[in-house]
């Protein structure tokens, strides 16, 4: 194949292009280490001394462990329970050719068609009715019924490729059908597991929306993305400190994504391009 | 039947049983139920405390259609928001995922760069565009003296339409683009190499050979840019909450707004389901209309 012309000049030019783009995110790192004067004085300027203090006001006034821990245990509560309901589901109802599994298979993924906004207001009803609101716990429950349709979706379809001879032998062995599927199955579903984790984390991690309505009536149990809201609320004059905290709340999704790079990409689009 | 056998179906049909019931029970839960008690919703008039739900039939749909100045705004905006970010998202994102699918140095650094704003939760963003459109702007206009940098971007009207729209697309383009480099990954090279013996020009390669063997990538992303471009709420909420007025207020704000401000929540539970017949119309119209348009490599 012909060597592409100009090369070294677009590659350049894109490099120059791609600073641009990220460069609201640049000048927030630069603001979260001046004093607020810098910062009403020239917004572009680098901070003559690196304030980080800032970061320790930010921590302690957003009551940062605490929202880490909670944004964790929500993030991890929900996705271990979407990946387990999802596979479990998925694989035996795409082992299963009868035409209630059919049904029961439709049923599950017609959620993907319903818009979060357009049954929101009955499902804050029915978390209240389920004492399931102001709860880490209980939002990480909602998120189940939320998220395990797209991803029983992805395991009904990547089921069909792996061999049903591994079930059969699973089953002459004698192991119970429990054992037999966390020992023989799971194991083999592992490609779309790692997109389901994924898609999963990265969209409880960052969601606002459910938690707003879940946990709206408690001041304890918040995660990082409804405090920050209200934090930047607080503090909107004192925008020194409110860049560190937005530093602080992005930080654990862009280190968890520069670590799993290649899965988060891989793991997005097959979300996208298989729902 | 032998008891036996009997018994095998039993257990059979247990195992289906255990294995999908957990999964049916939470969609049904926290999915379905509340989508049909949405609907019932949408028929009374509640304000979401009283016990006493009052069951008007229509009337709801009959106020959002002829009397609710805010839900027509709101239709208004979310359509034709709709159609500028889906047209920008799109056509930036194919032309960036060309040029980072060519042998350029640094493409993997680059397409990160691009793809960053994605990962960063939409309330923080719409806040640090808040900050960018006061402050970073303030200093760039007293730096450059360029116009653009001194008007209002989040004061005026019209402008603020426009930056609500800029920082949608500035910050899903990675997501797009990184779906239409997955597409163009499945060219074949034969396939553009045959164009390129054939001395066809590049603009007209792309047009004739790759765009056509990447419409099912197009064909997805139009899809997830025009659902999302129809729900949109987290950006808005944290950048204008919907104003100035109610200029920004998109549909999905108008319902939160509803519901959980005014305490409507039938009135609200009636645009609810109007958002969802609203996507269902669009999408299934758009899948349909570039499925045809799909061909074989």
């Amino acid at each position: 194949m012909r060597k592409p012309r100009g090369a070294p000049a677009i590659s350049l030019l894109m490099a120059v292009l791609a600073l641009a783009y990220i460069y609201p995110l640049i000048l927030v790192a630069i603001n979260s280490l001046k004093t607020f004067a810098q910062i009403m004085e020239n917004v572009m300027a680098f901070p003559s001394q690196l304030r980080w203090e800032n970061f320790a006001n930010a921590f302690t006034l957003m009551r940062y462990p605490n929202l880490f821990l909670n944004t964790l245990i929500v993030t991890c509560m929900g996705t271990a329970g979407v990946v387990l309901l999802a596979s479990l589901a998925g694989f035996k109802l795409s082992r299963t050719k009868t035409r209630i599994s059919w049904l029961i298979f439709l049923l599950c993924v017609a959620p993907m068609m319903i818009p979060f906004h357009s049954f929101m207001i009955a499902l804050v009803k029915v978390a209240k009715t389920l004492h399931l609101t102001n709860s880490i716990w209980g939002l990480g429950v909602v998120y189940w019924g939320l998220g395990v349709p797209l991803s029983l979706f992805m395991y009904h379809g990547f089921a069909k490729t792996v061999p049903t001879e591994l079930d059969d032998c699973a089953a002459i062995d004698g192991a119970r059908p429990l054992r037999a599927f966390f020992q023989v199955t799971f194991p083999l579903l592992q490609p779309v597991t790692v997109s389901v984790i994924v898609i999963n984390a990265m969209w409880m991690w960052n969601d606002f929306l459910l938690p707003l309505l879940i946990l709206s009536g408690s001041k304890k149990s918040q995660t990082l993305q409804l405090a920050a809201y209200n934090f930047f609320g607080l503090y909107k004059i004192e925008w020194q400190n409110a860049m560190a905290g937005v530093l602080l709340t992005v930080m654990p999704a862009i280190i968890f994504y520069l670590i799993l790079q290649r899965h988060i990409i891989k793991g997005m689009v097959a979300g996208a391009v298989k729902g | 039947m032998t008891p036996g056998r009997r018994r095998a179906r039993r257990a059979r049909w247990l195992e289906f049983l255990w294995m999908t019931a957990p999964a049916v029970i939470v969609i049904l839960l926290f999915v379905e139920i509340p989508f049909v008690m949405s609907v019932t919703y949408s028929f009374t008039k509640w304000n979401g405390l009283n016990r006493a739900v009052r069951f008007i039939g229509l009337a709801n749909y009959k106020e959002l259609l002829t009397n609710d100045p805010s839900f027509v705004s709101a239709m208004i905006f979310t359509l034709l928001f709709a159609v500028l970010t889906v047209a920008a998202i799109n056509v930036f994102a194919l032309l960036l995922a060309v040029i980072l699918d060519m042998k350029i140095r640094g493409k993997n650094v680059l397409r990160a760069a691009f793809y960053i704003p994605n990962i960063i939760s939409l309330i923080v963003i719409g806040y640090v565009w808040r900050f960018i459109f006061s402050r970073g702007f303030d200093s760039l206009g007293s730096l450059t003296h360029l116009g653009i940098f001194q008007l209002s971007w989040l004061g005026d009207t019209h402008l603020t339409f426009v930056s609500v729209v800029l920082v949608s697309v500035w910050q899903s383009i990675g997501f797009y683009m990184v779906i239409y480099i997955a597409g163009l990954q499945t060219v074949p090279r034969e396939l553009v190499e045959a164009a390129v013996i054939d001395g066809t020009r590049p603009v007209s390669r792309f047009f004739r050979v790759t765009l056509p063997l990447i419409m099912p990538s197009v064909t997805v992303a139009v899809f997830y840019s025009v659902s999302n471009a129809l729900k949109t709420f987290d950006v808005i909420f944290s950048l204008t909450f919907g104003g100035p007025g109610t200029a920004t207020t998109s549909i999905a704000l108008d319902i939160y707004k509803t519901a959980f401000s005014d305490d409507r929540f039938g009135y609200g539970s009636a645009k609810s389901v109007i958002l969802f017949l609203l996507i269902l119309v669009v999408t299934v119209t758009q899948l349909n209309a570039f499925k045809r348009r799909e061909v074989q490599a």
